[in-house]
């Protein structure tokens, strides 16, 4: 009689479930806990250490490539990558190849640079969506003006005082790509082993494990894994925003679905031999 | 009066005051020798490379600048700044077969077209040399001059282009000597389970769903989904099924159009085949996984194949498809969405045997035999890994720094 | 019309492939050109390749709502939600910000493309939690170690739970992030190399035979 009832849990309905989880989530969005962050993660300071280190007024390419499927997780770490890259007065340069996210971008630029003062055209650039990501790389490998000439206002950016200097990859110091696409590994694979550009990234938790080998063999400069790595990143330059405060959330449901699964691990065990 | 009296005078002290200048001479800077400019070699012709001997009694402090000009001795711009026992020849990132490096020597390459702009190829440049101690230039080198050009062929990537004459020579010898006797593949469970599933979709009289993912037609895997949905198509048509194949990629779905039209004239039922059996969804990820995730929650298919390339919607689809009670086939080589597929399909192809599946199912010897080429590359990867691992260890423990070194040049990527 | 149709797309690939190809082991500005000509074709090729799909999109919800079809209500909706996205676009010329605040465009997509966009993602943590509660089952010696790697893995990846570990396994010496460390630095990445290695050469033999023509299926058959 046990047994079968324990079967019955076996085979639950997933809604219950999805209601399990939907609660869980809940109530620490609503009402957060506070948990502690303890650990950074050595990927995540890599990123943090490469960043830190340029001098003043290095230009660093950002390639923002998420759309708002993905803003939970990615959108804090673009923030606050951002929010450091002001901080090292470096110069800013945005690429996108998602359509949907350049809005998330100007959602970003209407606040972060005000913080820092920092002005359009001076201290950075964000030039255009562009559809074909991989001739895109290639030809900025040798002139990046043969593709972008305006930025995403139409004002051209030959004469920006934040692109002198700038013409290929050879003078950007670093890359980094923030997506939830594969679009970093282009960046790895035609950018950074081609050119020798540090190249560093920030992906979603479940794309995360994928970059193992190349954080191996150093050919990432560091990666940021999801709303964890934000916070991680977040609490590096001491400015807690979006990402700590999911933490909470991340936490419980990480637990429930260790108990989950322990669950059904006991209950088959159970089936099975008593 | 005064004036007159003074005039003397002050020629006088600026006599004297020459003369004081004079007495002290500031050391003429010491001549750097062996300076030679040459075009840099294996690329567009954008850059020189500068050599001098090292200077073994240079002073830890000691700092090379390096000046290039586009005008003969004139309009010297500093290009470089290094410490004296910096930038060696062994310090240029090329393999032993392409550039004869040693730490005898300096070595720098000067990359004009930062300097310069356009129009470096064929334009004459001006190279010279200074050491700088402090504020003080301790030495100096005559200028040297050269004219970059464009080069035909990258040495440096010679390893890599003897790999691919060999692949391309077995390739040619497999594909040549294709019909001569039959070729043995291991089964793969997923491809001989396509029948059952299309099968169980007649019987059912429910369709079939064909998710050719999310990638562009550049990307292999999408190409091996269009060789697989032709199969497919083909069977599909034979026993009079209903297949439905959404597509992410416009330019996609016309490829398929014209793989499922083709396929249905082979079987003979041209009459069957409609042009909206590919229809487009949407370029949007989640928009495409919200409307197919839609379609298979209404229509109930029979069975689901997702061959091609898959991001975060894998699950979204394959998960849905488990609910709905569909036979599910994937396959990708997104190797961090397999688990998904894993755990929610019925059978999953792994990245080769995706590639694969198109030889497989149609048993063209001329396509089987282009595995045997696959086995020949995985081959010399393991033969490489294994002995490339104890010779390095091995040169390693025995000290054999230039060995391993070259070891390693063999295997790397220029 | 078989020359047409079959021969001169093949003489495309296999000599457009091949010049690809050869410009990887030629530096000069010849190669450097080609590349850059290409990369501008595809560029123009893929944006006329939107419109390909916009008018296919539209064909076959046109029809299906002429047809009354099976939830053909459900086509309307392609229009209704075309419009809500293109008609702001047009009259905010394509920008989502202005000085004065939020555009149309801005507007539809903060408040309609957001929303719908971040939902679908969201249902995935859903659909990851039951499959892990239903499909993690231990029926086999691989499966166990999986579960263990597993476990290791989601307890460290959370604060709470390496405090868990902390008071449990504390006395062993090994921090659950040296743990992990380890089994993604080794075991995992070795795993994901092979795998690696195995697709790259899958995909180098299927360029060649593409670039050679012996496998043409993608343009259909003869």
């Amino acid at each position: 009689m046990f047994k079968e009832t324990l079967q019955k849990f076996f085979k639950i309905d997933r809604r219950w479930i999805f209601l399990l989880l939907a609660i869980t989530l809940f109530v620490p969005i609503i009402k957060p806990i506070g948990l502690p962050n303890k650990t950074i993660s050595p990927a995540t300071r890599r990123v943090h250490e490469n960043l830190d280190k340029l001098p003043a007024g290095s230009f660093v390419m950002f390639s923002l490539d998420y759309d708002p499927s993905t803003r939970p997780e990615l959108h804090p770490m673009a923030t606050a990558l951002l929010r450091h890259a002001f901080a090292k007065n470096l110069r800013v340069g945005v690429v996108t190849y998602i359509a949907g996210s350049t809005g998330l971008i100007e959602e970003i630029f209407a606040k972060v640079p005000k913080e820092y003062n920092k002005v359009d055209g001076v201290d950075y650039v964000i030039l255009p969506y562009q559809p074909n990501v991989v001739a895109v790389l290639t030809q900025m490998s040798s002139d990046l003006y043969g593709i972008y000439t305006k930025d995403r206002n139409g004002t051209p950016i030959a004469d920006m005082p934040v692109m002198k200097g700038i013409r290929n990859y050879k003078d950007m110091s670093f890359v980094v790509s923030v997506t939830g696409t594969a679009l970093l590994d282009y960046w790895v694979a035609y950018v950074g082993d081609k050119y020798g550009v540090p190249v560093a990234g920030g992906v979603t938790a479940i794309s995360q494990p994928g970059y193992g080998p190349y954080l191996q063999t150093n050919q990432l400069k560091g990666l940021i894994g999801g709303m964890k790595g934000a916070a991680e990143y977040e609490s590096l330059i001491k400015q807690p925003g979006k990402g700590t405060s999911g933490i909470d959330a991340l936490n419980l449901a990480h637990l429930l679905v260790l108990a989950l699964i322990l669950t059904s691990n006991i209950i088959l065990l159970y089936v099975k031999y008593f | 009066m005064i004036k007159n009296k003074a005039f003397p005078l002050i020629v006088l002290m600026l006599f004297a005051a020459g003369g004081a200048f004079a007495a002290k001479p500031a050391p003429a800077p010491a001549a750097i020798t062996g300076l030679t400019a040459a075009d840099m070699p294996y690329d567009v012709g954008n850059a020189a490379i500068l050599r001098w001997p090292v200077d073994p009694a240079a002073a830890a402090d000691t700092v090379y600048v390096v000046y290039s000009s586009s005008q003969p001795a004139a309009g010297w711009i500093e290009t470089d700044r290094f410490a004296a026992a910096a930038r060696t020849g062994k310090d240029i990132e090329l393999p032993f077969w392409a550039w004869d490096g040693t730490a005898a020597e300096h070595a720098v390459k000067v990359e004009l077209n930062n300097i310069f702009g356009e129009g470096v190829p064929g334009s004459v440049f001006q190279f010279k040399v200074s050491a700088v101690k402090g504020k003080l230039v301790i030495a100096e080198s005559l200028p040297v001059s050269v004219t970059p050009v464009g080069n035909w062929f990258r040495l440096d990537r010679l390893n890599n282009l003897v790999l691919l004459i060999g692949l391309i020579v077995i390739f040619f010898w497999a594909v040549s000597h294709a019909k001569r006797k039959g070729l043995f593949i291991r089964r793969i469970a997923g491809l001989d389970a396509i029948d059952e599933a299309i099968g169980r979709a007649t019987e059912m009289g429910k369709p079939i769903f064909y998710v050719p993912g999310i990638g562009g037609m550049s990307s292999i895997s999408t190409i091996a989904s269009a060789f697989i949905l032709g199969e497919v198509s083909k069977k599909v048509a034979q026993y009079d099924s209903q297949i439905k194949v959404p597509h992410y990629d416009p330019i996609v779905m016309t490829v398929c159009k014209e793989v499922v039209k083709q396929s249905y004239m082979e079987a003979g039922r041209p009459d069957s085949y409609r042009d909206d059996l590919n229809f487009f969804v949407s370029q949007d990820q989640f928009s495409y996984a919200a409307s197919v995730d839609g379609m298979i929650s209404r229509e109930k298919p029979a069975a689901c194949f997702y061959m091609g390339y898959f991001m975060a919607e894998s699950l979204l689809l394959a998960e849905v498809g488990a609910t709905s009670g569909a036979i599910q086939i994937a396959g990708t080589d997104v190797e961090h969405q397999l688990p998904f597929f894993f755990t929610a399909c019925d059978y999953t192809l792994i990245g080769e045997e995706l590639y694969a599946a198109g030889a497989y199912l149609s048993k063209e010897p001329m396509l089987l035999s282009a595995l045997k080429v696959q086995d020949f590359g995985k081959l010399v990867v393991m033969v490489s890994v294994f002995f490339g691992m104890i010779l390095v260890a091995l040169g390693a423990k025995l000290g054999w720094t230039g060995f391993v070194q070259g070891i390693l040049h063999l295997f790397k990527g220029y | 019309m078989k020359f047409i149709k079959k021969q001169i797309p093949l003489i495309i690939v296999m000599v457009v492939g091949v010049l690809t190809l050869v410009s990887y082991y030629v530096p000069n500005k010849v190669s450097v050109d080609y590349i850059e000509t290409m990369n501008k074709w595809e560029n123009i090729v893929v944006a006329f390749a939107f419109l390909l799909g916009l008018i296919s999109l539209f064909f076959s919800h046109y029809n299906k709502i002429k047809r009354k079809g099976d939830g053909w209500g459900y086509s309307l909706f392609v229009f209704v939600g075309f419009l809500a996205m293109v008609l702001p676009a047009y009259f905010s010329h394509g920008k989502q910000m202005t000085d004065a605040g939020l555009t149309p465009l801005g507007w539809s997509f903060k408040f309609i493309y957001n929303a719908l966009s971040g939902t679908m993602f969201a249902v995935l943590a859903f659909y990851i939690v039951s499959t892990a509660y239903r499909s993690f089952r231990i029926k086999s010696m691989q499966a166990f170690v999986l579960f263990v790697a597993a476990f290791i893995l989601i307890l460290g990846k959370v604060p709470l739970g390496q405090i868990i570990w902390d008071g449990v396994l504390g006395w062993t010496g090994a921090g659950v992030n040296d743990v992990i460390e380890w089994i993604m630095q080794f075991p995992a990445v070795a795993g994901k190399r092979g795998i690696m290695i195995g697709i790259s050469i899958g995909a180098i033999v299927t360029s060649l035979k593409i670039i050679f023509g012996i496998e043409k299926q993608y343009m259909g058959k003869d």
